[in-house]
């Protein structure tokens, strides 16, 4: 089984960066279900997670964010949650080589449960059994519950992959900054969230998407105040533009996003990779920072804290 | 009596405010019931009521689930007191009349529900064509339904580009001075919105009915 803890005690551990836009890029049709190309296009899957592994990354998440039966029912597709996550993991595992690690990517349903939204629990628990069994049995190292903006649905997600598997799940939710501070659209504060962390024994859990490099720093530091666990952190190449040819382009480029790596490490991610918009190319910048500064940093850590 | 009255439309207001979907209906009905005008009581209870509840999101001090149940209280009250209003022969001036949904490919309604229902708790008249919304579907829904706004959701950086598309196909079909458009989603900025050439952009649903308000009485 993945040791988290040890894998992290004395350095960072690189996830990889964004899936979608990075199919889109590969020619995913807008409008066409991305979890659909593990079994139509798993070569270009494939070479997405191969431009992430030799980036850099020493873990790779499978294409299967949307791959609950509630979002895979938007496209006709809720009875293949199974097959389409066991091929998503299948896919990743397939390329990754000894060292590195896969994570099963599991995002939210779209849907609320209620009284905000229509949605029972048990549905909800329902959409998310396939998906784990799937990424179980085609073969990940972990599950990452992430971009979560209710703790109810993140702990329905966490609980039903207990039920199913003995996999590592780790819980990442995606947080706004408001007038009032970091909050989830649902109103979820970085106190409520880490405390139900801690209560449930989530081994590493951290904030994704949404945020900026930059502004990601400052919620790592709150959430570091609130908990001794690893910290995980991904961030979003910050806000979409619109490019002169008509494309759109994010307007963190790579090495400003990477610029912020070494205070993010220091604000206590030990969890690190990119959401929207980052690319290999980002990865890669990552890498080499990373390299660079983080043993320092860490080293710098320890020798303040005596031994950690 | 006349204290009473205005105590019963302070309770209606606190209602919508707390999102008491199950109350607000009953205490509509108790303020009609104590002989005021429907029209007074939307404006005096239910507008102020609304507004408030956009405020304390703004704010920060409401979030999603809050301000999801303001606007379903304000819908129970409201259809009560709307009813009662065509019962007397009156009807609500509509606020305008706007054709709303998530372009295509997209299939992301969140955002695009929530500023659906602050919308109509705001009384605009509101077609929701729902999500992944065809380009020429836009166009020909706010012709056929001659909406004085048309309002595009797009949570994805490949489909906020079809928001562009339906200002372009409105351009080429001679229509785009008889619309005005509004955009917003995720990835939307408001130097975005410029850029496409849309109309307007709000960050949040309360500030996309303030965006829609102003665009409707530029158009009027």
């Amino acid at each position: 089984m993945l040791d988290l803890q040890g894998l992290i005690k004395d350095r960072v551990l690189l996830l990889d960066g964004a899936m979608g836009t990075e199919l889109f890029r590969a020619g995913l049709p807008p409008g066409h279900c991305p979890e659909a190309w593990n079994e139509e296009r798993p070569e270009a899957v494939a070479a997405i997670h191969l431009a992430y592994l030799a980036a850099g990354s020493q873990a790779i998440l499978t294409n299967s964010f949307g791959g609950n039966r509630l979002k895979l029912a938007g496209y006709g597709l809720e009875d293949r949650a199974y097959d389409l996550n066991y091929k998503a993991a299948r896919v990743a595992r397939s390329v990754c080589p000894e060292g590195c690690y896969v994570g099963g990517s599991i995002g939210p349903t779209g849907k609320f449960l209620q009284p905000v939204g229509d949605l029972t629990e048990d549905r909800l628990a329902e959409a998310f059994r396939p998906q784990v069994e799937g990424l179980a049995a085609g073969g990940v190292d972990f599950l990452l519950v992430e971009t979560q903006y209710d703790l109810k649905e993140a702990l329905l997600a966490l609980k039903v992959a207990r039920e199913t598997c003995s996999l590592p799940v780790l819980v990442s939710l995606t947080f706004q900054l408001t007038r009032r501070g970091y909050f989830t659209i649902m109103g979820v504060s970085p106190e409520a969230f880490v405390k139900v962390m801690e209560e449930e024994w989530v081994p590493a859990f951290g904030a994704n998407c949404t945020l900026n490099s930059e502004q990601m720093i400052g919620l790592i530091r709150i959430l570091r105040s609130l908990t001794a666990k690893p910290l995980l952190a991904q961030a979003n190449a910050g806000q979409p533009q619109l490019g002169p040819d008509g494309s759109t382009f994010y307007n963190q480029g790579p090495e400003e996003y990477a610029s912020y790596i070494p205070e993010l490490i220091r604000a206590g991610a030990r969890i690190i990779g990119g959401c929207c918009g980052t690319s290999p190319e980002y990865i890669k910048k990552m890498a080499e920072i990373i390299s660079a500064s983080a043993d320092n940093i860490l080293k710098g850590e320890l020798d303040e804290t005596g031994n950690k | 009596m006349k204290q009473e009255t205005s105590e019963q439309l302070q309770l209606l207001t606190q209602a919508i405010i707390q999102g008491r979907v199950d109350e607000s209906g009953p205490l509509a009905e108790k303020a009609l019931a104590s002989g005021r005008p429907p029209l007074e009581i939307i404006e005096k209870a239910c507008l102020p009521a609304i507004e408030e509840v956009g405020r304390l999101w703004e704010a920060g001090e409401y979030f999603l689930p809050e301000l999801i149940a303001g606007a379903e209280a304000m819908k129970a009250a409201m259809a009560i007191l709307q009813a009662a209003l065509k019962a007397t022969g009156q009807t609500l001036q509509s606020a305008g009349r706007v054709v709303i949904g998530t372009v295509e490919g997209d299939i992301h309604d969140i955002g695009k529900n929530l500023v659906a229902s602050m919308l109509r708790a705001a009384s605009f008249e509101v077609i929701d064509l729902g999500a992944d919304v065809k380009i020429d579907k836009f166009v020909e829904a706010a012709v056929e339904e001659k909406a004085d706004l048309i309002a595009l959701s797009a949570l994805l950086t490949t489909t906020m580009l079809n928001q562009k598309k339906v200002i372009e196909l409105l351009k080429s079909s001679g229509l785009r001075d008889r619309f005005r458009v509004m955009v917003g989603g995720a990835p939307v900025t408001e130097k975005y919105a410029r850029e496409i050439g849309a109309d307007g952009y709000g960050e949040s649903a309360v500030q996309a009915v303030a965006v829609a308000r102003s665009l409707v009485q530029i158009r009027r």
